[in-house]
């Protein structure tokens, strides 16, 4: 829930999701360097840095392919959702890891001369006229940043400020980063690391990240209906169809979705767009009487589309009624936070 | 309808974990770690192992020898075994000391430094900190005098340009695409490019690379770390090979 900027506060959850995360990279890393230490033979180990810079860059290319894989795996099962829910942390962390390999990188490769490292890892390698050439440092140096402007964007403060579209439309830049970071692997590493299981892991790796979120495009999160409007009211379909507490979610053709919920023998339509951070309303609940976002939790009244004191988020609502056991939807938003009398469902529906 | 489930749980990240999602996540943090490691160390073990060469910087003592400042910084000596060798000379970090060398060079000096080795292939990083190299009040032996040139006949042989610094053990790995960068600054900054050359029996072979008995212009670096074929003429000087090439006679292969 929110005041003000919006916090979204630590839980146990979090700190629970937090502790696994944080153990999941100590494992990681430690496994790393002592696998590199193991595989190699004295006189022949890799410099500490360089092995460094090895666990932290393949590590941040499997978070942030983990971290794209989280929003369609959550509509493909409500297991995910919880994951949704704690994914800034990740992205903050994969940012923090992905800082210290282009830190590393840039000492160790680009420092101990008298050319400013920054300078020299654009210039170093001046063959931006070929593919196989490229200098991949670029295309992470550009990732880096992406994945920095999202961290320092991820706080709920940015989101409240920014408005919810703006701020989501930033964050999308995430695909643009990972273009980039696979770019970046594909023309830099495999070049020198040619052992089949790093092309395996960056093609695979690449085609699951692309596989589901075009399922989730196009297949997974569609509305339950695209409907025209009759006589100027959408058909919702009949009362029976919506599971108490629940939501059907309606597309009108060129308009924001809304999300007809049934809460008990009442019939209340919303946007489906919640203020936090868009997550889709309909696919929430009705708890403590008020409809439940399923990715922060954040919650609204159903009958004027508030958030309860001292909250002050709106939604728009929309208004209702019942013809012969089907429910209509008028498709004309009403100014967020503005009250609508519910339809009532009569006994021999419900 | 994808929105609904079956189950009564919902999960809001400020309620009480529902109990599905409990189990759920114990299994899948425990699948995740476990899977952590397994990709670590998979991952690790099938690195190209980075090669040998070692330098210890702790290690600074001094060395006795004739130094030379051309082509590139070099002190021929008897310090490191096996009769007269020739050790190349870099500062601590990328770049050479060949300007440095000034009025000394052909003379018997001692220069104080680490040793950075690979196989029969030296370098001493020079200690900065202080006078690192002093003419040498003891004659050197005769035999440390810079041998003339004994070519070898011309070659042409596909490799690739690396820095001498950095393959002989300052960085391991040290060569490929993802080093080019840091070739391009040592190389940059004085210190002598190599041609790594390996044939189809495996064997393979360093040489010190020069442009008409000069160091190369700024012009090498795109080439670096690159597989090419080079046509130039060899020569050994001591126990160096070096390879003199035009690059007009570099091909990119």
């Amino acid at each position: 829930m929110a005041h003000g900027y919006k916090a979204v506060t630590w839980t146990p959850f979090k700190k629970r999701f937090d502790a696994w995360m944080l153990a999941g990279v100590a494992v990681y890393l430690t496994g790393f360097s002592a696998a590199s230490s193991l595989a190699t033979t004295d006189g022949e180990s890799f410099t500490p840095v360089q092995m460094l810079i090895r666990a932290t860059g393949t590590l941040a290319f499997l978070m942030l392919t983990f971290i794209l894989c989280i929003g369609p795996m959550a509509r493909l099962t409500p297991r995910f959702k919880p994951l949704l829910y704690n994914r800034r942390h990740l992205g903050v962390t994969t940012f923090l890891i992905a800082l210290v390999h282009a830190g590393l990188v840039t000492l160790w490769y680009h420092g101990f001369s008298d050319i400013n490292p920054i300078v020299s890892l654009l210039v170093s390698n001046p063959r931006y006229d070929s593919i196989s050439g490229f200098p991949f440092e670029s295309l992470g140096l550009i990732a880096l940043l992406i994945l920095f402007l999202m961290a320092a964007t991820s706080h709920d403060f940015w989101n409240a400020n920014l408005g919810p579209g703006l701020w989501k439309a930033v964050h999308m830049s995430v695909y643009g980063a990972y273009v980039l970071l696979v770019a970046h692997v594909a023309l830099g590493a495999i070049q020198f690391e040619k052992h089949p299981a790093y092309v395996v892991l960056l093609a695979s790796g690449a085609a699951i990240v692309t596989a589901l979120q075009l399922y989730s495009a196009f297949f997974a999160s569609g509305p339950d209906a695209k409907t025209r409007p009759t006589d100027g009211w959408l058909e919702v379909g009949s009362a029976a169809d919506i599971p108490d507490s629940r939501a059907i979610i309606l597309e009108p053709e060129g308009a924001e979705r809304i999300a007809v919920f049934r809460n008990g023998n009442k019939v209340h339509a919303v946007s489906n767009v919640c203020r936090h951070q868009g997550g889709p309303l309909g696919e929430g609940r009705i708890i403590d009487g008020c409809i439940t976002c399923p990715w922060h939790g954040f919650q609204y009244r159903p009958e004027d589309g508030r958030s309860p004191e001292p909250f002050t988020e709106r939604i728009s609502t929309y208004e209702t009624q019942i013809r012969d056991g089907i429910i209509y939807v008028n498709p004309r938003p009403l100014a967020p936070g503005t009250p609508v009398t519910p339809s009532l469902i009569e006994e021999a529906v419900r | 309808m994808n929105h609904k489930q079956d189950d009564d749980s919902f999960f809001i990240g400020w309620a009480d974990t529902p109990a599905a999602d409990r189990r759920f996540f114990l299994r899948a943090g425990l699948g995740l770690t476990f899977g952590a490691a397994a990709m670590a160390g998979g991952l690790a073990a099938f690195q190209t192992p980075p090669g040998p060469g070692m330098w210890n910087q702790g290690a600074v003592r001094e060395w006795r020898g004739i130094v030379t400042g051309t082509p590139y910084a070099m002190l021929r000596t008897l310090d490191l075994g096996g009769g007269p060798r020739t050790a190349l000379l870099s500062c601590l970090g990328k770049c050479g000391v060949a300007a440095r060398i000034g009025s000394l060079a052909g003379k018997a000096v001692v220069i104080t430094g680490s040793l950075i080795q690979r196989g029969r292939h030296s370098m001493i990083a020079v200690n900065e900190m202080g006078e690192w190299i002093r003419e040498d009040d003891t004659p050197a032996d005769p035999s440390l005098v810079f041998p003339k040139p004994e070519p070898l006949g011309r070659i042409s042989l596909a490799g690739e340009i690396l820095d001498s610094k950095c393959w002989f053990g300052a960085m391991r790995p040290s060569e490929g695409k993802v080093h080019k960068s840091c070739a391009s600054l040592c190389i940059r900054g004085g210190i002598p490019p190599a041609f790594f050359a390996r044939d189809r029996a495996n064997k393979s072979a360093l040489m010190i690379m020069m442009d008409g008995g000069r160091p190369y212009g700024y012009d090498l670096l795109p080439f670096l770390a690159d597989p090419v074929q080079i046509d130039g003429a060899l020569s050994r000087w001591g126990d160096l090979l070096i390879l003199d090439a035009a690059i007009g006679n570099f091909e990119r292969l």
